[in-house]
């Protein structure tokens, strides 16, 4: 098959970054969907060739992921976010209103080719909630009338400004934060390697390569109790010791950057404004556990995201921050990123990596675990975005300054994206441990519409809900944990009194229901099937014995699943159930005492 | 020597020790301790997916998959908590939420493995009341349909197309709760068909074409056969109700084959109710082939023989066997052409030389490898032969080894095929070169490159063979005569060095070794004895009841030019289809013969120029030993019934009686497949086998020793040893009736 010059050039490229051809599967795909509008079987059997692979291969790793079109959509494919920060602040009126001036449905196509439609999961525009994607622009904090005048806009062939960066990331600083890693937030040019060398840059990798062994950069590390910030809050100092010091294989640094946790749009802001600051760290963990080669894994929607990290690494190799011999240090160290196309499961760091590797994104079996057996079965570190934002400063300023910036074993600041009914939503660079009802009323102005508060959840939907009276509660990995719940992924979603739990329940285990991998029966059946009892049960037609049963089958779910997923979608639900039990024996008159009986489209 | 040590762990209150690296869901199984799994299966890569295995072990904080789980030293594991009865009920609830409740019609009703779990593990309730999600079943293929609302998402087809048969065929497509198993073609396979996917699925997702929706399991009776076709001696179930097979497939999993059974053992059983089907003896008169009695035809056969004998001598009589007859059919024709006639004419279509193999190499106990040893054989040279389409067994082998002990495999052949691919080296060599090849690698001197091999690649072959200390040497129709001089030579060689080397020949059919092991060849009697060791002659003159000749037979080719010249008068051919197979008007030959009886399942070339044919019966419908390429026997239990003919052994048994009555040697005593079994055991060299052990439904690898004044290798004539060089889809003449696979062959071509 001929490609188009442009096409076959970026094909070229995507081969010659990975040792293995087939990781280039998904980016090959959806850059040719790109210009073409979806991948036409002409195409599979063209990236098989490639690839080596057989087509078979090609189109199952291919269906696995949403972004991924084998039929045409319109030339401005419009992507409505109605995942839990967006729901909270109108995301499914912006969705109704597409679909009555577009006149099309969910997947649906105008007949004049312009417009296609899709209700998405969470986007990572939660701070600017709601918010939608025309093709890879982020427009947010809409309105339904700002909605239409976009659309218009894009009708008459002029493409509105998009939203960057993310609403909220830029603001007047909070007296109460700490900025470390958002130092560099709102300033121009922060993505420059010239401005970020005006604000300490690449000062820790300096310290790193100059003055330091490996063995003494993974202790900085372990000093700082630098805990993961995608979520699990493993000490990323420990992790970086199980990589065993000797290797027949290369070593890999793995930065994970598939922030789709609902309510969390940190990495987003961080890469899109500091991407040096990322660089950086991974160079360090390199050096640290004697890796050479590191990927970016973005998730897929995040494609301008993509450009400004590519453009900062095309500048840190100019500048001698990548490539051979790193400051005159003798250290190697080659980095680049790589898509994925729609899929919260390529969080998960196994996942990920068979990602990466150009397959159906499956987590692993464990033990073994990365360190040992990861990217193509070699010794790998992987770690969230803003872990490895935090390292540099860790490295210029000490372990020790910043472990005590947090809380006992919890050390230093980490973003948190305060999104839903806020007053000021928006990324807060704060203490660990800084108390939750004080970030709420102070920092993020309190509930709006003067309302009460009734739930929060701490950090993403993935963690157990707080009702409000369990809201003081110091916002650190441990203190949460003892409080039944997880500091999780930063993401704050905020929720009034004016909220139904039950149509809020329903709308997460939406999420879970679409993300589910479906390796695993527990997960796969059970998301499915709770979905679909609380599609009935929110639609009025619950019976009482559904209440019980929802909580049995989300506990039936958790701690049997293959991977975490099947926990993120249980301990949510489990809590609502339990802690707004009277919520759901409300709905069993068969209405919905929060909204009228106009219920909202749901996600196939 | 230090080993490592065994591991010692306690499960369910019992304290056990197993071999370190067992899975604890192994470990336990051998106890006698059921744990459930659906994507667990030996031999295909972990999953730990359907979590149906899940148990308690003490300090894990959450239940652990036992089929991941390595046993470890001191580990205490329950398979037997309220909690762990629980979660099986709870995962069998989850997957019959969208299960159909097509129990009733489902074809694997009775024999379901989600069946048998719901009602061991008492997940007799269901509280799912929401919509499910149907699809219509889909075909594709002749015989693969699959069912999506039945999946259970065990990914074991997906895995044993891909790893097992090295095919990858069928993927996983879509997500979560809509993911489902897709085919190659979008909405059709194209594939070898071999059927592994549809046995190995634990519920009625996927189901056989040939089978499905025609009867319930329980009303059929489960036959444990050999199968017919190839030389591999898989054995294969036959599913039969009233006498008529209704499927074949490999539920037993017993058999040399393992878990393995192609497209020929799994589909290729309809040929014996194909509407051709001879049932009853023909007799030529007028020119015209006209139905007759069996009195009728065997006595106008018996007597024609008989007087043939009588005026022109035993030398004007030949014998074509068969390469699917029972050992104890061969054994009895062998009988009827040495002792009632007494001539060694007596040959059949040879496509391996077992008899060279076996004179040159013979000895040492464990010198030829069996099938099961493949799998776990560290390196292998394959000289010609396409496995995957002439022997899938061996080709399974090959690759079970290659995937689970990083076996090396060295293939010498002119042509591409898949095990190429997996190769460490391959040697590309001009057709009929690769004897020339093996030569060269153990002979030639490295300074003075040969004509097949060149000077870098002879030192690449030496030093990556010189490596292997255990090596088997596949090879087909390739190696002959001379060749093994070579091979023993390389056995000698190796074996200075410490180095093992052993030996399978690949024929083409279900029985080819026993047509050889058991005689039909000009110049040996059975068990490779030579025509010229008087020893042997009186033996089985002894046996038989005859004076046996010393003088050495014609072959094949030469009873034909025999026939063109009226020096052989008579040919009784049975099994064989010389005339379809031969070039060079054959039929013109066949034709001169003054008299021609055939022996047959089907009105073949050969037959239709016959003065007598006698319907026979398959190897489906009879009981009887048959041996394998790498010699070992295996019980044929009749399965099936066809009226009208008669199985060979009776045929040639009465035919003794006849020819005796016409003066022609002595009646055959042996009344049954049994009785003539236990004579082979007792007489024929290797053939000293347990019974029990064959009556238990093993194989039992006959032990061939050098023939007493057995001569070295010789020349074989060009054209003598040939290999049908059948695929996966054809059975040589058996193919045109086969009409499933047959059609799938067709579909293929098309695709």
């Amino acid at each position: 098959m001929q490609l188009p010059p442009e096409l076959e050039q970026k094909f070229q490229t995507l081969l010659g970054r990975y040792p293995v051809k087939r990781s280039a599967l998904v980016p090959m795909a959806l850059s040719a969907q790109d210009l073409f509008g979806f991948v036409s079987d002409e195409l599979v059997t063209e990236i098989a060739r490639r690839l080596e692979v057989n087509t078979l291969q090609v189109s199952e790793t291919l269906s696995y992921y949403s972004m991924i079109r084998r039929a045409r959509a319109g030339k401005y494919h419009v992507q409505v976010c109605t995942n839990v920060s967006c729901m909270l602040r109108g995301g499914h009126r912006i969705l109704e209103l597409a679909q009555k001036k577009l006149e099309i449905g969910h997947h649906g196509v105008t007949s004049d080719g312009m417009f296609s439609l899709e209700q998405v999961e969470c986007i990572g525009a939660c701070t600017g909630a709601p918010a939608m994607q025309v093709n890879y622009d982020y427009y947010e904090n809409l309105t339904p009338a700002l909605t239409a005048q976009l659309l218009s806009q894009f009708d008459q062939g002029r493409n509105p400004r998009p939203s960057t960066p993310l609403s909220g990331a830029v603001h007047e600083r909070h007296p109460a934060e700490v900025p470390v890693i958002s130092r560099l937030f709102g300033v121009p040019g922060s993505h420059t390697l010239e401005v970020y060398l005006q604000h300490d840059g690449y000062r820790g990798l300096e310290r790193a390569l100059r003055q330091l062994t490996p063995e003494q950069i993974i202790e900085e590390v372990k000093k700082s109790n630098l805990r993961g910030r995608g979520g699990a809050g493993f000490p990323a100092g420990m992790k970086w010791s199980f990589v065993p010091k000797q290797s027949a294989k290369p070593k890999y640094i793995l930065c994970n950057a598939d922030e789709s946790e609902p309510g969390t749009c940190k990495d987003r802001p961080l890469m899109e404004m500091a991407p040096h600051q990322l660089i950086e760290g991974m160079v360090i963990a390199g050096r640290a556990v004697d890796a050479h080669r590191g990927y970016i894994y973005v998730r897929g929607e995040y494609r301008y995201v993509i450009d400004i990290l590519d453009a900062a690494i095309a500048e840190a190799y100019a500048g001698g921050y990548l490539g051979k011999n790193i400051l005159g240090s003798g250290f190697d160290f080659e980095l680049f990123t790589h898509t994925g196309a729609g899929a919260y499961e390529c969080g998960e760091e196994s996942a990920l990596m068979e990602s990466l590797e150009g397959k159906r994104g499956y987590p692993r079996i464990r033990p073994p675990f990365p360190a040992v057996v990861g990217l193509y079965g070699c010794p790998t570190v992987i770690n969230n975005v803003e872990t490895l934002s935090s390292v540099p400063a860790i490295l210029h300023r000490g372990g020790d300054w910043y472990a005590g910036l947090g809380s006992v074993k919890n050390g230093g600041t980490r973003l948190f994206c305060i999104s839903g009914h806020v007053r000021r939503p928006g990324i807060y660079e704060l203490p660990m441990g800084f108390n939750l009802r004080r970030m709420i009323e102070d920092v993020a102005g309190g509930i709006t519409g003067g309302k009460r508060l009734k739930a929060v959840i701490p950090g993403g939907s993935s963690c157990p809900l707080l009702m409000a009276e369990e809201s003081d509660v110091p916002m650190d990995f441990d203190s949460l944990a003892k409080a039944g719940s997880m500091l999780g992924s930063g993401g704050v979603v905020v929720i009034d009194e004016d909220t139904c739990m039950v149509d809020l329940a329903r709308r997460i285990m939406h999420f879970y229901a679409h993300e589910s991998c479906g390796w695993c029966i527990p997960c796969r059946e059970g998301t499915a099937w709770m979905r679909k009892l609380l599609d009935r049960f929110h639609a009025g037609l619950g019976q009482a014995e559904d209440i019980p049963l929802l909580g049995e089958l989300a506990k039936n779910m958790l701690g049997t699943t293959f991977c975490p997923l099947g926990d993120a979608a249980a301990m949510p639900t489990i809590s609502i159930v339990k802690k707004w039990a009277h919520e759901f024996e409300e709905h069993l008159s068969g209405k919905c005492p929060y909204r009228p009986a106009d219920v909202l489209a749901a996600a196939p | 020597m230090a080993t490592n040590p065994d591991v010692r762990f306690t499960i369910d209150g019992r304290e056990i020790s197993v071999s370190p690296g067992t899975l604890v869901i192994e470990a336990a199984r051998r106890q006698g301790i059921g744990i459930p799994s659906f994507c667990y299966y030996p031999g295909l890569a972990l999953q730990a997916a359907c979590r149906m295995c899940l148990v308690e072990v003490e300090k894990a904080p959450k239940l652990q998959t036992a089929c991941t789980l390595v046993a470890a030293k001191g580990m205490v594991v329950r398979t037997d908590t309220p909690q762990i009865h629980q979660a099986r009920k709870n995962m069998l609830e989850f997957l019959l939420t969208n299960h159909p409740l097509d129990c009733p019609v489902c074809d694997k009703g009775g024999e379901c493995e989600l069946q048998d779990m719901t009602f061991r593990y008492g997940a007799d309730r269901s509280r799912f009341v929401e919509e499910k999600l149907h699809t219509p079943e889909v075909k594709w293929s002749n015989v693969v349909y699959y069912d999506a609302p039945r999946c259970i998402l065990c990914f074991r087809c997906v895995r044993v197309c891909d790893e097992g048969m090295g095919v990858k065929a069928l993927g996983v497509g879509q997500r979560g709760a809509l993911s489902v198993i897709i085919p190659n073609r979008d909405d059709h396979l194209e594939c070898v068909e071999c059927g592994m996917c549809i046995d190995i699925c634990p519920v009625g997702a996927l189901t056989s074409g040939t089978y499905r929706y025609q009867t319930r399991p329980w009303e059929l009776q489960h036959v444990p056969t050999v199968c017919t076709h190839c030389s591999n001696g898989c054995k294969t179930t036959l599913g039969v109700r009233n006498q008529q097979i209704v499927r074949a497939n490999n539920r037993d999993l017993s058999g040399l084959n393992g878990d393995f059974l192609c497209v020929k053992g799994r589909f290729g059983f309809d040929f014996t109710y194909h509407p051709e089907r001879l049932r009853q003896p023909l007799l030529r008169r007028n020119g015209q082939l006209e139905p007759a009695s069996w009195e009728e035809a065997l006595e106008h056969a018996a007597a024609r023989l008989a007087a043939v004998r009588a005026e022109s001598g035993p030398e004007a009589i030949g014998f074509l066997g068969s390469n699917r007859t029972t050992n104890e059919e061969n054994y009895l024709l062998g009988c009827i052409a040495r002792a009632s006639i007494g001539t060694n004419n007596i040959d059949h279509h040879r496509t391996a030389d077992y008899a060279g193999m076996i004179t040159a190499l013979a000895g040492p106990s464990g010198v030829f490898a069996t099938m099961g040893e493949l799998a776990s054989a560290p390196a292998f040279l394959l000289v010609g032969n396409d496995p995957t389409e002439q022997n899938p067994l061996v080709a399974w082998q090959i690759r079970a080894a290659l995937r689970h002990h990083g076996s090396r495999l060295y293939v010498i052949n002119s042509r591409e095929n898949p095990l190429r691919q997996k190769a460490r080296l391959w040697l590309e060599v001009a057709p009929g070169r690769e004897a020339a090849a093996v030569a060269a690698l153990v002979t030639a001197d490295v300074a003075r490159p040969t004509s097949v091999l060149s000077a870098a690649q002879l030192s690449e072959w030496r030093e990556a063979v010189a490596t292997e200390n255990d090596l088997v040497v596949l090879f087909g129709h390739a190696l002959q005569g001379r060749a093994f001089t070579v091979l023993s030579q390389l056995a000698e060689m190796r074996a200075a060095s410490g180095q093992r080397t052993r030996f399978m020949a690949l024929g083409d059919y279900a029985n080819s070794r026993g047509a050889a092991d058991m005689g039909l060849l000009p110049g040996h009697l059975p068990g490779y004895a030579s025509i010229e060791n008087r020893a042997a002659r009186q033996l089985y003159g002894q046996i038989w009841g005859a004076s046996l000749s010393a003088t050495p037979g014609l072959d094949t080719q030469q009873m034909l030019e025999a026939a063109t010249t009226g020096q052989l008068k008579a040919l009784w051919v049975v099994g064989s289809n010389p005339a379809q197979r031969l070039q060079r008007s054959i039929s013109e030959r066949l034709g001169k013969l003054d008299f021609l009886v055939v022996q047959e399942l089907f009105l073949s070339d050969t037959a239709r120029l016959a003065d007598v044919v006698l319907p026979a019966l398959c190897a489906y419908e009879k009981d009887g030993t048959m041996t394998n390429t790498a010699g070992e026997v295996q019980l044929l239990r009749k399965a099936a019934d066809c009226m009208g003919p008669r199985s060979d052994f009776d045929i040639l048994r009465i035919l003794s009686h006849q020819l005796a009555r016409h003066g022609a040697g002595n009646p055959i005593r042996l009344r049954t497949p049994e009785a003539a079994f236990a004579e082979i055991r007792q007489h024929v060299a290797g053939y000293d086998l347990s019974w029990v052990s064959l009556l238990a439904g093993g194989a039992e690898a006959a032990r061939p020793v050098p023939p007493a004044n057995g001569h070295a290798p010789y020349d074989v004539p060009a054209g003598t040893i040939t290999s049908a060089g059948d695929s996966q889809f054809t059975s040589g003449s058996l193919s045109r009736y086969c009409t499933m696979i047959r059609s799938l062959d067709e579909a293929d071509a098309h695709s």
